[in-house]
């Protein structure tokens, strides 16, 4: 039986539906904003993040409030050096912001440790950058699999196999990464990012090394994760076009969103 | 997993993992090796004096153990006094005389007093000395200097005529007649080692008891345990110099291995960014960098331990004489000290790569 879908739900696992159509269940932790729950996965709370340039104090962020609902694809746009890329490592936890709060999944990360950050970042949050950063020592298929290998879970061969051929990369997972196009990179780099089923996938221009034909290829995977699986995404761009992908836009200028909030 | 990613990385810098490895092997090498060395040579040499047969060995006040480091010989009218001795069946006058060119002990002996106390020696070639100019070597010497009988040999600025290859085991390799030793020498009349022969090896204890009555000051050693008390302690500084070569062994291990992780750390600084992007903890970055290390020291050890092996086989095709003594508590010993050296070496760099800032990893480039 060929897959047809995957859906959330209890348990986990290759399941059989009544129709006879074969499922793959991957999560019941998360449920889409269309659901009706208004918990949000994501808060932001009066951001602010101030650089020491010198004896310069540079504000990066100044006071950014956003949500962002389960299920949902929103796209922060905003010109170079707005911003974009400070409130992202700050919501993934990979830095510490000066004021604000920031609740991921309803942990406040300005009041966690490092080393709790740290765990939140490996079981709610995954990451997909403009560089891929793909170890250049492993192959396609241990560039994923270290992921779940650091998750903790140990390999788990249907949700790998669900995600790659989900990707299109099951024909390429014994390849290098300087063996892959941008374009495979990139969606190694999603494929990464989304196995072990994230609250939330952080994406800080994934298509800002592709020529347009493969960013489009990308996005449109996004779309995809986005749509079929109910993967929250956080996408960071500069380009309208990426944007248009999303199904919330909020624009961010001199370390403020400007709208787009709700 | 982690295996994978430890061993994709150790092979893609093959020649800084090769110095690595190449860096731990030699530190286990010299450790097993200088500790083969001196333990072989004295374990040998000690078998050689209980291989000689005799029962009590006497020496000079504060002798050495080491025969090639005791004082100054003894009056050679003491064995009178020994062979009066109630019990003693045999005594036999050595003196001893060190040849620096082939780092070996010269016996000069009387033939018929030191094959009274020995029971003789086996000729494998030849017979017993004639004349004062005579040589006798034992057949290790003699394979290894490509000795034959009849040939001349220069020993101590003296002209020798070997007159016999005889089997080892008899105290020394070479040995010439006393009264000629002593000639050359300037010690007429002296000799340096009076090996007694008991008649009944059961009243050892009594002979000796008695031995040291008359010669209080004397030293005397039941050559029973003569092997035993051969240790690296019994030469002043051995040990000392052991430890220091051990010292050093394992800090040119540590200072290698050091080296390559750390600039493994630097090289791999936006790899260690991804990770912790991905939610690698410290801990997770400390186990993959002590597990790299760890990996690059067995490996070193593996090597160190054949190359041990090596070394002492080219060794001993050089210096067939040698005795390298490689055993199974030292080789643990060494390869014990050079997995801490590596485990040691790569504390720091993982510590390192464990406080990465991860933002400046990630736009490392």
């Amino acid at each position: 039986m060929p897959l047809r879908c995957a859906v959330r739900g209890k348990g986990r696992g290759w399941q059989t539906r009544a129709d006879g159509c074969k499922i793959y269940v991957w999560s019941g932790r998360s449920v889409p904003r269309e659901a009706g729950l208004s918990e949000a996965i994501l808060k932001t709370e009066n951001l602010w993040k101030i650089y020491r340039v010198g004896k310069v104090d540079v504000a990066a962020l100044q006071g950014v409030s956003l949500e962002v609902m389960p299920g949902e694809f929103v796209a922060v746009m905003g010109p170079s050096g707005c911003g974009k890329s400070t409130l992202l490592y700050i919501i993934g936890g990979l830095t510490q912001a000066t004021r604000g709060r920031v609740l991921v999944d309803g942990n406040d990360l300005t009041e966690l440790s490092d080393a709790v950050r740290t765990q939140i970042r490996r079981t709610k949050i995954g990451f997909v950058f403009q560089r891929f950063n793909l170890l250049p020592t492993l192959t396609a298929e241990g560039n994923i699999a270290i992921a779940q290998h650091i998750h903790g879970n140990g390999f788990d061969p249907h949700r790998f196999k669900l995600v790659t051929d989900l990707l299109g990369l099951s024909e390429r997972l014994r390849h290098k990464p300087s063996m892959l196009s941008g374009g495979e990179q990139q969606r190694v780099a999603i494929a990464r990012a989304i196995i072990n089923e994230p609250k939330i996938v952080l994406a800080d221009e994934p298509t800002g090394n592709l020529d347009s034909k493969t960013a489009e290829v990308v996005l449109k995977m996004l779309e995809k994760l986005n749509q079929e699986l109910g993967q929250t995404i956080l996408m960071i761009t500069h380009n309208p076009e990426a944007a248009a992908y999303a199904r919330r836009v909020m624009h961010m200028r001199d370390g403020q969103i400007q709208d787009g909030v709700a | 997993m982690i295996a994978e990613l430890i061993s994709r990385n150790i092979a893609h810098r093959p020649v800084r993992t090769a110095i690595s490895i190449i860096a731990i092997a030699v530190e286990v090498t010299l450790v097993v090796i200088i500790v083969g060395l001196t333990s072989g040579l004295l374990q040998d040499s000690a078998k050689r004096i209980e291989g000689i047969g005799a029962d009590i060995m006497m020496q000079p006040p504060s002798s050495s153990l080491i025969l090639a480091f005791s004082g100054a010989p003894m009056p050679i009218r003491i064995r009178e006094k020994l062979e009066q001795m109630k019990g003693v069946k045999a005594v036999a006058p050595v003196l001893v005389q060190f040849h620096s060119a082939g780092i070996e002990l010269i016996y000069g002996i009387e033939p018929k007093s030191f094959d009274a106390v020995s029971g003789g020696f086996v000729f494998h070639q030849g017979g017993a000395f004639e004349e004062p100019d005579e040589l006798l070597v034992d057949d290790f010497y003699a394979a290894a200097k490509k000795i034959r009988v009849g040939e001349t040999r220069r020993l101590l600025d003296h002209d020798f005529r070997v007159v016999g290859i005889v089997e080892h085991g008899k105290g020394s390799r070479l040995f010439v007649p006393l009264a000629t030793l002593q000639d050359l020498s300037g010690s007429q009349d002296k000799a340096s080692i009076f090996f007694v022969k008991c008649k009944d090896p059961e009243e050892t204890s009594q002979v000796m008891a008695a031995m040291q009555r008359v010669f209080p000051r004397h030293q005397l050693r039941p050559l029973k345990s003569y092997l035993s008390m051969m240790t690296s302690s019994s030469l002043p500084g051995l040990n000392a110099f052991v430890d220091s070569m051990i010292v050093l062994a394992v800090v040119i291990g540590f200072l290698v291995i050091f080296l390559s992780m750390y600039t493994t750390i630097l090289e791999r600084t936006h790899e260690i960014g991804i990770l912790k992007s991905m939610g690698a903890s410290d801990r997770y970055l400390v186990k993959l960098v002590l597990s790299e290390a760890g990996l690059l020291g067995g490996i070193g050890i593996g090597a160190g331990i054949g190359l041990s092996y090596l070394t002492r086989a080219l060794m001993l095709n050089l210096f067939p004489t040698l005795i390298i003594l490689i055993t199974g508590g030292w080789l643990a010993k060494a390869s014990f000290l050079a997995a801490v050296a590596a485990l040691a070496g790569a504390l720091y760099p993982a510590y390192l790569a464990a406080k990465q800032d991860p933002i400046e990893a990630l736009a490392y480039e």
